[in-house]
């Protein structure tokens, strides 16, 4: 909406010709054409889309630079001859923005515009058929910006209106005129975008670039080699990356130190962390063990430092005093964390979660030893009702029973060739294999039932509690397999 | 003759000469007379680090110690962060949890020998916010032990060490020095069901103080309790003839 009217913003080529052009009112356009189909603008997406399809656009020149509103400037010195010339290159983009469902116009020519001037402006566009893309020869700026309109040189449109006012049509009729009188009437935007146009005076560009990573880089005027050399170098590198870091107020969860040497090949190490910092001094103390590995050869000469997974990170006031009664922070043991991760492996460090399932050796889960501060608290606690052993065998070891009658607790069992004598016994504890992870197609009757386990927690005569299990309900023709699976 | 010198100023030199529990950081009390007087007064001391080991089959599996020492770290597990380094991964959390202690919580980190177990021990007794931390080796030398110490006394944490050789091996050597403050040897005991109840009644072990700050030692059987206190005393042994147990005390 322009001053409180609905305004039209775009029009699309439509089948017949109709008389709608921009900033024509909304009212006026309906009652134009009656099944006028109208839609919001939305300029933020429109430039969100532009930025995407400059992205793209990257596949022909790395140096693009959307031009707003529905434009896209690409620098195409030097890459034409992959696409075998200008014309093939011109067309392969036109073709594929057609086939993505972006009609374009497209000009090639030596100066930015001159480019920009024939391809809103030239003529030969718009008519179906006729050629999509046009290429200005070099040195043909002045032919070609001849007959164009004066607007084409990308003046304000105050300006623009004031040289139709004055009769003024075409850039030829303005490079007529002497060019110190036009700057003074018309302010010395226009000579320049002449200038500019015809290539004598440069123009610049702002190319979209990728977000630079956040590296550090030291070279040395002399290969080292020596470990105190590479300590104090991993110091210094961990300052400054994480001086930069702390610019931006990140911190980063993954770091690569790497190493050249003058033989050309690259040494990495990689720390990762649970928590984002940014402590350049915890940072050298985890690479302190890893600097031992590094083959130094005939030298290094160059250290670079990379972070990566950056995640927001403000400053925190640190205790150094956790009290009597503090409760547990998981920033305070993040760095004992690290360390142990660093120094053991991923697995070697974990804590245990509660998982709902019936089989003992389920019902625990390892996870990440700090877990991040979104994830709710867990629902699922241990049942505290039914008994369960301190050491869980992960293999369950097979033991001999004597027990007097079906579902009786066992009143004598050999273990590893002791022979241990029943004094109290708790159970049957049936446990159901769960049905759901058996495939379907389980064939014979009585299948799923040989999975079932009869626990029972006995105690012998010295005290000592066992927890065994037999396996499958009691069947007459066969004897029962029986098995210790913990201790208490 | 000399002036006849008071009794407590004796006292007070003797506990400066035993150098054991200068710079302690308290003391976990049991709850009975008998016991925190044997450990030196007001209970297991914290700030040191302990050894509990087993006889038999239990140098291997470690579970009465490993129980024990569940107990008394869940008193302790409130105040901060506690780490488990074990060489064989068979700890249970639902069974910790079934003695107490908020398994959720514990960090476990498995190790490959005995070195590195002693190291994570190190290591995290010297960190900050670590309150308790627990290692299965088979055997802590001087030098080993009195490095736990110093580390311990970096920030008041506590340590245990639950003397286990998870993969069998020759049965242990005479018991050589060592610098824990406080050296136990759990072995279980049979258990009584409450009256007219089946089943089995709650987990019992003996205890017998082997070490402890003033030369002191004693046997005891301990039953594991909901209580305020880590476990409840249920006789006092003062010769290998079992006395009578105590009869239970009502709740509350």
């Amino acid at each position: 909406m322009v001053r409180g009217v609905r305004r039209v913003v775009a029009a699309d080529r439509a089948q017949r010709p109709v008389h709608l052009y921009v900033h024509h009112t909304a009212a006026d356009a309906a009652s134009h054409v009656p099944d006028l189909i109208t839609g919001e603008a939305d300029p933020a997406a429109d430039q969100a889309d532009l930025e995407a399809i400059s992205d793209w656009a990257a596949r022909f020149s790395p140096a693009v630079a959307p031009d707003a509103p529905d434009g896209l400037f690409l620098d195409i010195t030097g890459v034409a001859h992959l696409w075998g010339g200008e014309t093939a290159l011109m067309d392969d983009l036109l073709a594929r923005l057609a086939a993505a469902g972006l009609p374009a116009r497209g000009a090639v020519a030596s100066t930015t515009g001159a480019a920009w001037a024939v391809a809103h402006f030239g003529e030969g566009f718009g008519a179906p058929g006729a050629q999509s893309g046009v290429i200005v020869p070099p040195g043909g700026e002045t032919a070609a910006l001849w007959p164009l309109p004066v607007a084409s040189l990308r003046c304000e449109a105050a300006v623009a209106r004031q040289f139709d006012h004055l009769g003024v049509t075409q850039i030829a009729q303005l490079m007529a005129l002497p060019r110190d009188q036009v700057a003074r009437r018309f302010g010395a935007a226009v000579p320049r975008r002449l200038d500019q146009a015809l290539g004598e005076v440069p123009e610049a560009l702002i190319f979209r670039r990728p977000a630079a990573p956040d590296v550090a880089r030291l070279s040395f005027a002399e290969p080292i080699s020596a470990p105190e050399d590479l300590a104090r170098v991993t110091r210094d590198i961990a300052v400054q990356l994480c001086a930069r870091l702390e610019t931006r107020r990140v911190g980063a969860r993954c770091f690569t130190l790497s190493f050249h040497g003058v033989d050309g090949r690259a040494r990495r190490l990689e720390v990762s962390l649970a928590l984002p910092s940014r402590d350049p001094a915890s940072l050298a103390r985890l690479f302190a063990p890893k600097l031992e590995t590094v083959d130094p050869g005939f030298g290094l000469e160059v250290v670079t430092l990379v972070a990566e997974e950056t995640a927001p990170l403000t400053g925190r006031q640190v205790r150094w005093d956790p009290g009597e009664e503090g409760r547990l922070e998981d920033d305070a043991i993040a760095p004992l964390i690290d360390r142990l991760t660093n120094r053991l492996g991923e697995g070697a460090v974990w804590r245990a979660a509660p998982f709902p399932s019936h089989l003992p050796e389920r019902a625990s889960v390892s996870r990440a030893p700090l877990s991040p501060a979104q994830t709710p608290p867990q629902p699922e606690r241990w049942d505290p009702d039914h008994p369960r052993p301190l050491r869980l065998f992960a293999r369950p070891e097979p033991v001999e029973v004597t027990a007097l009658a079906p579902d009786d607790p066992p009143r004598l069992f050999r273990w590893r060739g002791v022979i241990h004598r029943v004094r109290l016994a708790e159970g049957p504890e049936r446990l159901a294999p769960e049905w759901w992870r058996a495939p379907f197609d389980a064939e014979d009757e009585g299948e799923s039932e040989l999975g079932a386990r009869d626990y029972y927690q006995v105690e012998n005569e010295a005290g000592a509690r066992f927890w065994l299990f037999r396996e499958g309900p009691y069947r007459f023709d066969r004897p029962a397999r029986w098995w210790l699976h913990g201790l208490f | 003759m000399s002036s006849p010198v008071p009794l407590g100023a004796l006292r007070a030199a003797l506990a400066a000469l035993d150098g054991g529990l200068k710079d302690a950081r308290g003391a976990l009390s049991f709850g009975d007379a008998r016991l925190d007087a044997a450990l030196g007064g007001a209970g297991l001391p914290l700030g040191r680090w302990h050894e509990a080991a087993g006889e038999g089959l239990e140098g291997e599996t470690g579970v009465a110690a490993g129980a024990f020492v569940a107990c008394v770290a869940a008193r302790l597990a409130n105040r901060g962060a506690v780490v488990w380094a074990m060489r064989r991964a068979d700890l249970y959390p639902p069974g910790l949890a079934a003695l107490g202690f908020p398994a959720e919580r514990l960090i476990q980190v498995r190790v490959r020998d005995e070195g590195q177990a002693l190291a994570v021990l190190e290591e995290a007794l010297g960190s900050v916010g670590v309150v308790a931390a627990i290692a299965e080796v088979a055997h802590v030398d001087l030098l080993a032990g009195r490095r736990l110490t110093l580390a311990c006394e970096a920030h008041g944490a506590t340590g245990f060490v639950v003397r286990r050789r998870p993969f069998g091996g020759g049965a242990p050597s005479a018991a050589r020095g060592s610098a824990a403050a406080t050296r136990w040897r759990v072995a279980p005991a049979p258990s009584i069901p409450a009256a007219g109840e089946p089943g089995l009644g709650p987990p019992r072990w003996r205890l017998t103080l082997e070490r402890a700050p003033g030369g002191r030692s004693g046997d005891w059987i301990v039953e594991f309790d909901h209580g305020p206190y880590p476990l409840r005393v249920v006789a006092e042994l003062a010769d290998p003839l079992l006395a009578s147990p105590q009869p239970r005390r009502a709740a509350g």
